[in-house]
């Protein structure tokens, strides 16, 4: 006799992470950074087994997609496993953290600081994409020494590009916080990781995110195995959103390839945001600092994720107009 | 020197059916527990129950890797979905042991130092850093 309670339980999770695998997808950010706030503000599941369960999903949807980028060698290899020495360190780190502050409940730093990440987050993700190759910048010595040379094809202008990689030690430093904040967060920290290529070490924004997204998947799998002996993994929560992030993710990865007007990804973007300041109420709330009724945080998020994106979008706008040719 | 093909058709053909088997583990997983109404003996009530993380019966701490191959053996539900999730968590680690092996047959010293070094730390994570993890 099935018990239909727990199927509706199940299939209202696996919708959830459905949910969060499309917007992680539309906005760039990847399932876990909206898997987390979905699972701890509307399902009321714990923060502990909502950071395991995404930490499992992150990694199939980083081998899901990351398949195809190896394949197609527009993800560099060399490079995402050079910097995986700093990344799988920080995750081991980050999860001993995570243990510690769940074992003195503190638990509203997580709220806080997962808060504080996606907000921080939006910005980075929504410049990326607008310029395909970075600037040449003069070679160091790790150019030379850690091999950061490498080609691929563009589909888009039909033709191979050469690049070569700047500051191997700067991705190092910034993938160490990386890997820091995933096992912290649960989270594949996919923002920082581009940052960490596309900015430190001057790669293109292909080879930065498909790269990411194959770094993303060892990193994860790294503060998994901590966060399973620790008792995080909940089998029930953590099978329905594996299944149900990597079938949103294809899904989201699917409309952004036919939807004409990117524009529409703002409103996925205010969604993102509004996780963000409800999350740090949440904490707040929790930190005893100052007591929030969910109702005033739900429509204080809602007002304030509002004008954020609006002013962000207006900033971009206006950046846009003005160095225009850079798109 | 640059990624060699081998090694990039080896990683994704790696990552495309490790995310291929793990999916159908935990699908053959999910189905078997509402099938039997149960997993590991736990009924599916106490199995949805997820909102006690103190609670060691339901959660990842109380069923060891080691019991693996004895829980598919019965066709126990929990089995097959660990299965999945384990099979999630090594696919890094199948994938840097061929970047290992092809930095060596191509001797290229360095990447070996430096997939070895982020080997070990995936076999801490794994092997080494539970045993200082309380629960």
């Amino acid at each position: 006799m099935i018990d239909y309670s727990a199927l509706t339980e199940f299939l209202l999770i696996l919708a959830g992470g459905v949910i969060a695998g499309i917007i992680g997808s539309l906005t760039g950010l990847g399932g876990g950074s909206v898997l987390v706030p979905l699972l701890t503000l509307f399902y009321g599941v714990p923060i502990e087994y909502a950071t395991g369960a995404s930490l499992i999903s992150t990694i199939a949807t980083s081998a899901g997609s990351a398949s195809t980028y190896t394949k197609k060698g527009i993800a560099n290899i060399k490079i995402g496993v050079g910097l995986e020495v700093a990344t799988t360190l920080g995750a081991i780190i980050g999860a001993l953290t995570f243990e510690i502050v769940v074992t003195h409940n503190l638990q509203y730093i997580l709220y806080l600081l997962f808060g504080v990440v996606i907000l921080t987050s939006i910005l980075p993700t929504v410049k990326r994409g607008k310029y395909e190759y970075p600037e040449e910048k003069p070679l160091d010595f790790t150019s030379r020494v850690f091999q950061l040379s490498g080609k691929y094809y563009d589909e888009k202008s039909k033709k191979e590009v050469r690049y070569t990689g700047v500051r191997w030690w700067l991705g190092e430093i910034i993938m160490f916080f990386a890997g820091l904040l995933s096992g912290l967060l649960g989270i594949g920290s996919g923002a920082l990781k581009v940052l960490g290529m596309d900015w430190a070490m001057n790669l293109p924004m292909k080879v930065t995110t498909t790269t990411s997204n194959f770094m993303i998947g060892i990193t994860a799998a790294t503060g998994s195995s901590i966060y399973w002996y620790a008792g995080y993994i909940q089998f029930f929560l953590a099978s329905a959103t594996a299944i149900g992030v990597l079938v949103g993710s294809r899904i989201g990865s699917a409309v952004l390839l036919k939807i004409s007007n990117k524009e529409i990804r703002w409103i996925f973007f205010t969604v993102l945001s509004f996780l963000g300041v409800d999350m740090i109420f949440k904490g707040i709330t929790l930190s005893k600092i100052y007591n929030i009724p969910p109702i005033d945080g739900f429509g204080i998020s809602v007002t304030f994720s509002i004008i954020l994106v609006i002013l962000l979008f207006i900033k971009l706008s206006i950046a846009e107009g003005k160095y225009g040719n850079l798109r | 020197m640059e990624t060699s093909d081998k090694l990039t058709s080896v990683v994704s053909a790696i990552l495309k059916y490790a995310i291929i088997l793990s999916i159908a583990c935990i699908v053959i997983g999910t189905g078997l527990m509402f099938i039997n109404g149960n997993a590991n003996g736990i009924p599916i009530s106490q199995l949805a129950n997820y909102e006690n993380p103190k609670s060691p019966s339901y959660n990842s701490s109380s069923f060891s890797p080691v019991l693996i191959p004895q829980s598919i053996a019965h066709f126990d539900a929990l089995g097959f979905i660990s299965l999945g999730l384990w099979v999630l968590i090594f696919t890094p680690v199948t994938v840097l042991f061929s970047s290992l092996v092809d930095y060596m047959y191509t001797r290229n010293r360095l990447y070996t130092i430096l997939t070895f070094i982020v080997l070990f730390n995936l076999f801490a994570a794994i092997v080494i850093v539970p045993h200082f993890v309380s629960n």
